[in-house]
């Protein structure tokens, strides 16, 4: 069972991922601080 | 987020099962500036080529997350005249999440996906008698007002 989010941190990365698995992209602009 | 939505584990589930989860600062360049990043969490869904199709601002409690990532996702598809997948999506947040803010959004949606995937004006109607007799205060049910004069 997966316990994290696999988060990407590269757009090019994520849109290539989207395109191969066929979903969208969730973009989360965050503040860490 | 970090605190509250994103270790529950339905959400964490749902992202890794469903979305591909890309997170950035927030002043990020150039990313920011080409989402008109104003404050966070600022949650945007994507689609494949990078075009964005719904938003959101401030925090969501995972009951409110969830919903809202598919209402995202279903909107994703009925911009790119996804019509079927659209409805699949709709359909899940109507049928598991009544009491959630995306709900109305997603009913309005789905009358006009069957709409344009039928082009008969009773899925607008339906659509607005729906919203009317469940979400009476909805913003969603006073745009799909005029749908009520539509001829059975």
């Amino acid at each position: 069972m997966a316990n994290k989010i696999k988060w990407e941190s590269e757009m090019q990365v994520a849109l290539n991922r989207a395109q191969s698995e066929s979903k969208p992209v969730l973009l989360d602009f965050f503040n860490p601080g | 987020m970090d605190a509250v939505s994103y270790p529950d584990t339905k959400v964490t589930e749902f992202i890794n099962g469903n979305i591909v989860p890309l997170r950035v600062h927030f002043d990020n360049q150039p990313l920011s500036s080409n989402f008109n990043v104003q404050w966070t969490p600022t949650l945007v869904t994507l689609d494949r080529n990078g075009k964005e199709h719904h938003r959101t601002v401030g925090f969501l409690s995972p009951e409110e997350l969830i919903p809202s990532l598919i209402l995202g996702i279903g909107k994703t598809h009925f911009d790119l005249n996804e019509f079927k997948p659209a409805v699949e999506n709709f359909d899940k947040i109507i049928s598991n999440f009544s009491k959630c803010d995306a709900t109305p959004e997603a009913m309005y949606l789905r009358g006009v996906s069957r709409f344009k995937t039928t082009h008969d004006g009773k899925n607008l109607k339906e659509a607005y008698e729906l919203l009317q007799s469940q979400y009476p205060g909805s913003e969603w049910t006073k745009r799909a007002l005029p749908y009520r004069l539509i001829p059975a």
